[in-house]
């Protein structure tokens, strides 16, 4: 996801950054293709915020309606395409989930077991793509249980490290250093393959 | 430098666990921090990663209809409104001639004021720095003799923060008496602007502190105090700038 592509597109397909040139052009087709390569990633990350298909279609929609409006203002000195994305999508999920808190409450109880060791159902076919999510599904397992939940709690719950400490009755300085041993740890294992983009060179 | 603090900031930062105020603070020092920089970036790459591990949902086939058809809507409105842009932007271009025209008003009238008050007053003269401050630009502050009726004054505050008092018609004070500006404000105590007595034709041109906002200022006064100065307005509003906005 590093790589001006995903990690899924052909060689010969745009890069993203191409395609945001496109989008400034005011080609909607470009737009078109960001979603077909990213429209499922941000539509699960959408769901696992909110945990509503109809609400996570509204994220999703708004998401690349925002990435639409806002196709000036991408910066790719800030960061990957697909980074953006996920922010404005998280950001948007998040902004739902704390203006409905009935619904926050609700998944509260429900207790979402971790994903972590859940498989990707849904492949989209390219060796490399499946090699990087093997790897995340891997590294996330492979953490202790109270590091992944000081991870989840924070990336899919939109919670703040006091947040979490208080969430979870333990001291502060606990929360920041699970969160800083979780990230280190899965930085050490993905960041080769995040910075190459799979197999693919990058191109932007 | 990377120490252990800095780097549990990074990886909340990149997770988006961090409120406004840290994350303006890692804001400034990655900005200043190149292996910090680097180590958030590879962060935020580990981030936007995470949602690879849950199960994939693919999204409802009708989504790209809804986003395609509120594109297409909005570059339509975009192009109706370019059609009425040359108004717009005439309008756009209108505005700072018209503002320099309320500056240049307001710079002549205070010029204007100044001389008016210099042939009326042949007290003691006003120091250079109250000079300067009248001929910059700024807005006027009109008071009302509210407790004097036969005092009225008016205050200048320059554009860049500056500001000035010019004062008529108020009685001379004994030595421990002074009048006294006040800027009252919500939430906070009231400010004093300047204190100041009054030549034997009851006048005064003095210079003022503004508060750097004006905002939470609800009325500006002038009252008599005991000398040198007080803290806090207690004698009555001989005038008054309500409502002065």
């Amino acid at each position: 996801m590093r790589g001006g592509r995903p990690a899924d597109a052909r060689i010969g397909e745009p890069t993203d950054v191409e395609l945001l040139q496109r989008m400034r052009l005011e080609d909607e087709s470009a737009l078109e293709a960001l979603y077909a390569r990213y429209g499922g990633l941000v539509f699960t990350l959408a769901l696992r915020i909110v945990g509503d298909p109809e609400l996570a279609r509204e994220v999703m929609q708004d998401t690349f309606l925002r990435a639409w409006d806002g196709r000036e203002t991408y910066d790719p000195g800030r960061g990957r395409v697909p980074w953006w994305l996920m922010g404005i999508a998280r950001n948007r999920a998040i902004d739902l989930l704390r203006s409905r808190p009935h619904q926050a409450r609700l998944r509260e109880q429900e207790k979402p077991p971790s994903d972590a060791h859940r498989v990707a159902t849904v492949d989209p076919g390219a060796a490399d793509a499946l090699a990087l999510r093997r790897a995340v599904t891997q590294a996330l397992a492979g953490l202790p249980e109270s590091q992944r939940e000081a991870v989840e709690l924070a990336y899919y719950r939109g919670l703040t490290q006091a947040e979490i400490a208080r969430h979870l009755g333990q001291p502060l300085g606990t929360i920041k250093s699970r969160t800083r041993d979780a990230m280190e740890r899965l930085r050490t294992l993905l960041e080769p393959l995040i910075e190459t983009g799979g197999s693919e060179p990058r191109r932007d | 430098m990377t120490d252990e603090h800095s780097v549990e900031a990074l990886a909340a930062y990149a997770l988006g666990s961090l409120d406004p105020s840290e994350r303006a603070s890692v804001d400034a020092h990655v900005a200043a921090c190149d292996a910090c920089a680097a180590r958030l970036r590879a962060y935020q790459g580990v981030a936007a990663t995470l949602p690879l591990g849950l199960a994939q949902a693919p999204p409802p086939p009708e989504a790209w209809g809804v986003i395609s058809a509120t594109v297409r809507a909005r570059r339509a409105r975009r192009r109706i409104e370019a059609k009425a842009s040359p108004l717009v932007a005439w309008l756009r271009f209108a505005k700072w001639p018209a503002v320099a025209v309320a500056l240049s008003a307001l710079l002549v009238w205070n010029v204007a004021l100044q001389r008016e008050l210099v042939r009326r007053a042949p007290g003691p003269a006003p120091g250079p720095e109250v000079e300067a401050l009248s001929r910059r630009p700024g807005r006027v502050v009109i008071f009302r003799g509210t407790g004097k009726p036969e005092a009225s004054a008016r205050l200048f505050v320059a554009v860049d923060g500056g500001g000035h008092l010019a004062v008529s018609g108020l009685g001379q004070l004994p030595r421990e008496r002074t009048y006294q500006l006040w800027f009252v404000r919500t939430g906070s105590s009231a400010m004093s602007g300047a204190t100041f007595g009054v030549d034997r034709y009851g006048h005064a041109w003095v210079k003022v502190a503004v508060p750097r906002s004006l905002d939470d200022v609800q009325a500006i006064v002038v009252t008599e105090e005991p000398a040198p100065q007080g803290s806090a307005p207690t004698g009555r509003h001989l005038l008054d700038a309500l409502p002065w906005r």
